[in-house]
């Protein structure tokens, strides 16, 4: 059995986030633990523990949905049976969604071993980091919008504190309050949306809005919703006309943070935007303002992106613009966009952590983040630069990493629904991408200069995580077909099987 | 049942307030208090939706503002705590200020 139910309550929770949020409660205990006895890296050591159990969970649960009838599982959170009180409605895609999770917040827990190991305020750090995982974790497995927004809330709050974890120099301050100002706006946008919704249909659980919604003609109220909803979840996931927070916070949090913000926080932003709107929406509604959204979203970030001389920045603004590939996706509202969707935001998880986990290992090394100054960094630290140029690749979509198939299948479903001049423009942005990719990597490999010559590769640990992760880019990107299908009965689920998501609650 | 339509003014108008406040203030500590304007917006909203369904009042809309309470509450503290942090860099909270990131 997944899930543990609590004495006469009738209070469940799914075992991934069960192991999360007791992880995240254990690691203050951890840490007292380490001050008084003194025993070396167990924090550490924990966090790893609490990661691999989370993945070896997530892999339970998937055997568990799989198992079951409709492939969805229903699980009482709070209060009554689920129309009524809460629930998480566990799918395919929340299971996809988990197993994102998990995989990157795995490789980035062994990645801080080494990366923050001389820093302070370790304990606050993991703690922040596992509730963290639990927030994006519980996002992907709610089933009502109300159990949605807490673990919203609880994921918002840690990433606040975490891009503000530097605090003894003035970046990660400013980045943080802006992050926060803006991200709290639009979560009260959220609040804003869930109490419309909630008059439209006296409920807020997603099967029951989604049996009751999706049928209606357009209303000004309808109106109200979608914009709100954009904002809302549209903040979080850095759409562009509310994305000015991101290439702050981003670059200002230490490098493991970034690579768990722009690798996963924003994607499961943008995983409540396509449920919700989903659900609520009938795909030809949201099918002009997504697309026009995915345009600007990807143009504005490119051109943003190859302006930039901050590694970490650059990177930053090419998250941006690989969120407009996913809208793309969105917009077609097809089996075959959501497939590509999803898979873009497993593989993009990958290919983003690995990018600002190596050029983190840079950073580490030569203590600047300017990409002229990193100049022949690539010639003293040969691993880590190779892993960086898988990443970079992966990311513009080249033939052989696992962006081009995820790529291919977006682009292609936009064309599939007529949307000609979307796969085109997605095409030539991508394209286009590679010009800032390509200054980079050319700049690794030049002539080294005094200042970068004594240096060495960066601690193994760090390399390790690395290089892992580009074999997998590689891997995944030659043979694509166990992710893809993957991501296909994720996106089916979405989909196709809209009606046993809501035949399970309604019964 | 109780007329919407007043409330329904009110809610527009706090929420309005709330982001104008937001836009508009300088100082950091104004700014977290529109952004609380505006969850209490959508409190409201929700309050006063409750009373619309037939012939009772539904508890379950009081239940979700209880725990949104606590949510901006807490999200205000985090604010406030980097408030704090930020007049020990700036000696200021006036946001203007704050203009070393390129925005």
């Amino acid at each position: 059995m997944v899930a543990s139910e609590f004495i006469s309550q009738g209070f469940q929770l799914p075992l991934p986030l069960m192991i999360l949020l007791f992880g995240g409660l254990i690691a203050p205990i951890i840490g007292l633990l380490k001050e008084r006895v003194k025993i070396p890296r167990i924090q550490e050591a924990w966090m790893v523990l609490v990661a691999v159990a989370d993945l070896a969970s997530v892999y339970l649960l998937y055997q568990e949905v799989k198992a079951l009838p409709g492939e969805v599982l229903v699980m009482v959170l709070w209060g009554q049976s689920p129309p009524l009180g809460g629930c998480f409605e566990i799918d395919m895609l929340s299971v996809f969604m988990c197993g994102s999770i998990a995989v990157l917040g795995l490789l980035v827990a062994v990645y801080s071993v080494s990366y923050m190991e001389r820093e302070s305020r370790l304990t606050e750090f993991y703690t922040l980091v596992t509730f963290m995982m639990a927030g994006m974790t519980g996002i992907a497995l709610a089933g009502d919008f109300f159990t949605l927004f807490i673990f919203w809330e609880l994921m918002g709050l840690s990433s606040y504190v975490l891009v503000a974890f530097l605090k003894r120099s003035w970046g990660p301050i400013e980045a943080g309050f802006k992050y926060l100002a803006m991200s709290a706006a639009a979560g009260a946008f959220l609040l804003m949306s869930m109490a419309v919704l909630y008059g439209m249909t006296g409920t807020l659980n997603f099967a029951l809005i989604a049996a009751s919604l999706r049928v209606e003609t357009v209303t000004p109220w309808m109106m109200l919703l979608f914009s709100c909803m954009i904002i809302g979840f549209g903040v979080k996931s850095a759409i562009v006309p509310l994305h000015t927070w991101l290439p702050d916070a981003h670059p200002e949090a230490p490098s493991p943070i970034s690579a768990l913000l722009s690798g996963i926080v924003i994607e499961t932003g943008l995983y409540g935007l396509t449920r919700v709107l989903y659900l609520t929406f009938d795909p030809g509604f949201f099918q002009l303002p997504v697309a026009v959204l995915a345009v600007l979203t990807m143009s504005l970030a490119n051109v943003l992106a190859l302006l930039q001389t901050d590694i970490k920045r650059m990177l930053a603004y090419s998250s941006i613009a690989q969120i407009g590939y996913m809208l793309v996706g969105l917009s077609a509202g097809t089996v075959v966009g959501m497939q590509g969707l999803f898979l873009h935001v497993f593989n993009h998880s990958l290919m983003k952590g690995l990018a600002f986990l190596a050029s983190g290992s840079l950073v580490h090394v030569a203590h600047t983040r300017d990409i002229d100054e990193l100049k022949g960094v690539g010639r003293v630290m040969p691993l880590t630069s190779l892993a960086l140029f898988v990443a970079f690749l992966g990311l513009g979509g080249v033939p052989s990493t696992s962006g081009f198939v995820s790529k291919f299948i977006l682009f292609n479903s936009a064309i599939g629904v007529g949307l000609w001049w979307l796969a085109v423009l997605g095409v030539l942005n991508s394209a286009f991408s590679m010009a800032y990719y390509l200054r980079v990597m050319k700049n690794l490999v030049a002539e080294p200069s005094d200042r970068v010559k004594g240096l060495k590769e960066a601690p193994l640990p760090m390399v390790a995580v690395s290089v892992a992760m580009a074999v997998l880019i590689i891997i995944f990107g030659v043979w694509p077909q166990a992710t893809a299908d993957f991501a296909k009965k994720a996106a089916e689920a979405l989909v196709a099987n809209l009606d046993t998501y809501i035949r399970v609650i309604l019964g | 049942m109780l007329p919407l339509m007043p409330y329904l003014v009110a809610v527009a108008l706090m929420f309005v307030t709330g982001l104008g406040c937001l836009m508009i203030k300088r100082d950091m500590v104004r700014i977290l208090i529109g952004i609380e304007i505006m969850f209490n917006a959508a409190n409201l909203l929700f309050i006063s939706l409750s009373t619309q369904a037939a012939g009772f009042i539904d508890p379950f809309p009081h239940s979700v503002v209880m725990m949104a309470l606590v949510l901006d509450g807490t999200v205000i503290a985090v604010g406030l705590a980097m408030v704090m942090n930020v007049y020990k860099h700036y000696k200021t909270i006036d946001v203007r200020k704050l203009r070393r990131l390129r925005w």
